[in-house]
């Protein structure tokens, strides 16, 4: 009976050490990398039949324990779920990975982290039919990444395209730039001059955002070109705001612009005022200037939201002639049905270089005409060869 | 001819006042068929229900007075169909005026389903900051929140039990009327962390995110209140959504008929050779 | 004088710019505390900013009511309004300024039916406005008129259930225009406009771009 249940006794182990020989437990452990510290990676081969249930990741301070548990997972992720690590190698598809940045101390205890520069030992464990199957143990040393090598792609566009722009801004300081004509700005001559005809106002709008928004600094700038040509031309100008930061400004840049011209006595504070703070309020106090003191011109630039038809409608039928200009994608369809002329997206920016004709926004415009340029041929030519199944570009320029 | 090319909007006005207005006093009951971007976050919200029933989800409201009527049915029906599958929820503010309206609407929804404030859900309120909280949040939660809008420290929450930032939560949805989701939540919360992110606005914002939802930062996306509808339709519980297709329906008929009109009546003027 | 209003400024943005931009590329700790500790003075940041509307605000309808502007009796009604409400504010349905917010009280109530109320029907003033407007523009001068006209038509169609109460082709075809045409638009504006947005921060983080401090001098 003895040698029966020798025999059984070796038949079982021999089993499990089949079974583990079929289940690939040997991992590659290594400090996860393009993160901030405290993590470790560990990767080992799909086992290619369904012999395991699940895994665990066992961590410990010392190379023969206690090791303690630290993932547990029936379905743990694979490389390929991972480009930012692994790229996009076919391979990736074969192997498991699985990220540590805890490990139990004790049944109650909250969770212990890894700590940055110390030395763990990591062992694998798959959880089979016949028991547990534990591979070599792996040790690797968690640390933070001083760069994200999987924004490679972004920072190498970026200063490409910075570099591009402050080149062109060189450039434009020593000649000559063109820039197309936009509809939009040359009628804003033929809007200020109807304005100094009828002896009415000229209204200037800049929306709702704040100073630190992009669409509010090119208004401001179109600003300052509109109130330089109502000094010129001593039409009055009333610019209702709804911020105080961007009134403020708004009080300097005009002030600046009269100076400019040389009318520092046409300037009046009170033509730059606050209508209101809120959207609604805002949009109810600048209607009933509308409708009330009908200024000849409407001039509307920079970030609207919903208040942009109650104002644009609301001027239509005042009568006036109405410009505006927006990067709210949402509010241009508004606009365009309203205003005799629209100023789409980055026009908004551009009519500060073409008002102007200053070198820097000239050759800032170029810059992003060569960066916009350099996008349509990647897209055309990405396009075409994505459609071969040529992914290189595809996976070129992947936001990881 | 001439009037009515130039016709009154006063006119027009009043034929929009009677289409919203007679058929909310008249049923007249229409089939309602979700489309995909709200039937993606109703799988989603199943999907995290069954596979990630452990963690919480994260709501933000950022959305103010104006546009409660086409926020508050979507904010009901998304909370509607969380509690209902027993989530956990946490709620956010990033506008100020949207704790007046959010909170009252989480305890009364809360208090139907049986859900017990700390444990089950729990309101952390508004704080200024706009990106910076999403950026924060990121990092962590009970530095951005370190206490709920009555008070208590979050650590003393339980349904934040584990919870340390933004990737411990199963799935974050935003409702917005604003820049919150494309400028705020997008590039600093989902692009950085790629949690399951999804949201809904107001109609006039929808067409802004659709390029999300290609992308897929988005999982899906309710836009007004024809989406408040459809996610009423989805989780089977009709409300105000489903009572304002109607009038909706009705008005947009009336506009495409005035714009028949004009257009007959511009093209028959300059076929007699008038101005249009 | 100069350094504090022109120097000193451009110096914070550089600093501030150039350390935002390579954040944003060095996963390291030590960056992502800085990126902490600026998120957080942003926040400071706003929250001063309303106070500053508060005062602004205030300021401006006190100018008005002391010189007896035009209008001047809003500016009194604005006066009254923000009154009463901080009053019940503090008041706080009897619990005091010292606790959370009550979910119920007078304040709760003005918040609710006379701001919620009167925000909510401005904003419903866009349904009327729209539909004049689209009445004036919508015509179909030319062959992209029409094509807009009509696009505009299946949206609005397939955007209620009345569109596929008439045709199950309206709301897929809704659909495709929203999936396929206005997105290739969204993004191309989007990709000009984040394109405009890099020149912009360029020029104002190399000090190149100084309408931001007033003065307009470029």
């Amino acid at each position: 009976m003895s040698k029966i249940a020798s025999w059984i006794a070796v038949a079982g182990v021999a089993l499990h050490v089949a079974a583990g020989a079929q289940v690939p437990v040997d991992i590659v452990a290594f400090d996860t990398p393009n993160d901030a510290g405290a993590s470790l990676t560990i990767t080992w081969p799909r086992a290619e039949t369904a012999v395991v249930s699940g895994y665990r990741v066992y961590v410990a301070t010392a190379a023969d324990g206690p090791f303690r548990l630290a993932v547990e997972s029936a379905t743990p992720g694979l490389k390929s779920g991972e480009p930012a690590l692994f790229g996009y190698d076919d391979d990736n598809e074969r192997f498991h990975v699985v990220h540590i940045t805890d490990y139990a101390v004790g049944e109650t205890d909250e969770p212990a982290p890894l700590q940055d520069g110390t030395l763990y030992f990591v062992r694998l464990g798959a959880q089979t039919s016949t028991g547990e199957v534990l591979g070599e143990v792996a040790s690797a040393v968690p640390g933070g990444n001083w760069f994200n090598t999987a924004k490679w792609n972004n920072i190498v566009l970026t200063i490409g395209l910075s570099v591009c722009i402050l080149f062109f801004i060189s450039i434009a300081r020593r000649k000559d730039l063109f820039i197309r004509r936009i509809a939009g700005l040359e009628a804003l001559d033929e809007a200020l001059g109807r304005a100094t005809e009828m002896g009415k106002s000229v209204l200037f709008v800049h929306g709702l955002k704040g100073m630190d928004q992009i669409p509010t600094i090119a208004a401001v700038n179109i600003l300052g070109r509109v109130a330089q040509r109502t000094a010129r031309f001593d039409t009055d100008l009333r610019v209702a705001n709804v911020d105080p930061v961007v009134m403020s400004v708004s009080q300097e840049v005009v002030k600046e612009a009269y100076l400019k011209e040389g009318r520092p006595d046409a300037y009046r504070p009170d033509s730059v005022f606050m209508a209101a703070t809120e959207q609604f309020s805002y949009a109810a106090a600048v209607a009933g200037m509308m409708v009330r003191e009908r200024p000849a011109a409407h001039v509307m630039m920079g970030y609207f939201y919903a208040e942009s038809l109650l104002l644009a409608e609301t001027g239509s039928t005042t009568g006036a002639i109405q410009i505006a200009g927006t990067d709210a994608y949402t509010q241009l369809p508004f606009f365009v049905t309203t205003c005799d002329y629209t100023l789409m997206g980055e026009e908004l920016y551009a009519a500060s270089a073409y008002l102007s004709k200053e070198p820097k926004l000239l050759g800032s415009l170029k810059g992003q005409d060569v960066g916009k340029a350099l996008l349509i041929g990647l897209l055309f030519v990405g396009t075409v060869v994505a459609s071969f199944g040529v992914d290189f570009l595809t996976h070129l320029f992947a936001a990881l | 001819m001439d009037r009515l090319i130039n016709i009154d909007r006063r006119i027009i006005f009043i034929f929009i006042f009677l289409g919203i207005a007679i058929p909310l006093l008249v049923d007249i009951p229409l089939p309602i068929k979700p489309t995909p971007t709200v039937r993606s976050v109703y799988d989603e919200i199943e999907r995290i229900s069954v596979e990630d029933a452990d963690r919480p989800v994260l709501v933000s409201f950022s959305y103010g007075a104006s546009t409660v009527p086409e926020m508050v049915p979507m904010t009901r029906a998304i909370l509607r169909h969380l509690f209902s599958r027993g989530r956990k929820v946490v709620g956010i503010c990033l506008w100020p005026e949207a704790v007046g309206i959010a909170q009252p609407i989480m305890d009364e929804l809360a208090v139907e389903f049986g859900m017990e404030y700390g444990a089950d859900y729990a309101f952390l309120g508004y704080k200024p900051g706009n990106l910076a909280v999403v950026l924060n949040l990121g990092q962590s939660l009970a530095g951005t929140f370190p206490f709920d809008a009555a008070g208590t420290p979050v650590g003393e929450l339980a349904v934040l039990k584990g919870v340390r930032n933004l990737k411990d939560f199963s799935f974050v949805f935003d409702f917005a009327a604003g820049d919150s989701m494309e400028f705020w939540w997008i590039p600093f919360g989902q692009e950085k962390h790629r949690f399951p992110f999804a949201g809904g606005c107001t109609a006039v914002m929808a067409p802004d995110l659709y390029p999300f939802l290609q992308s897929k930062q988005l999982v899906g996306l309710l836009g007004g209140l024809a989406g408040a509808a459809e996610y009423e339709t989805l989780i089977e519980a009709p409300g105000s959504a489903t009572a304002g297709m109607e009038p909706q329906s009705v008005s947009h008929l009336i506009i495409i008929l005035f714009i028949v009109l004009g257009n007959g009546v511009y093209f028959t003027t300059r076929r007699r050779g008038g101005k249009a | 004088m100069l350094f504090m209003t022109r120097t000193l400024p451009f110096l914070f943005c550089f600093a501030f710019g150039m350390t935002g931009f390579a954040i944003y590329y060095v996963p390291h700790e030590w960056a992502q505390s800085v990126e902490r500790e600026f998120a957080l003075w942003l926040r400071l940041v706003y929250a001063f900013a309303y106070i500053l509307g508060l005062v602004s605000l205030l300021s401006l309808h006190w100018s008005k009511i002391r010189q007896r502007q035009a209008g001047w009796a809003y500016s009194l009604i604005v006066y009254i309004s923000f009154g009463v409400m901080f009053l019940f504010v503090v008041y706080n349905d009897g619990n005091g300024p010292f606790t959370s917010q009550a979910t119920t009280g007078p304040y709760q109530w003005m918040f609710t039916s006379i701001h919620v109320a009167s925000s909510a029907t401005m904003f419903s003033m866009l349904a009327f406005y729209i539909s004049s407007a689209a009445y004036r523009t919508f015509r179909a001068r030319t062959p992209e008129a029409a094509i807009l006209l009509v696009s505009a038509i299946i949206v609005m169609l397939g955007r209620v259930p009345i569109g596929a109460y008439i045709s199950d082709v309206i709301p897929d075809t809704m659909q495709w225009l929203m999936s396929v045409p206005n997105m290739a638009a969204k993004r191309g504006i989007l990709m000009g406009v984040s394109l405009g947005a890099i020149a912009t921060s360029l020029r104002i983080i190399f000090g190149i771009e100084r309408s931001y401090l007033g003065g307009g001098g470029d």
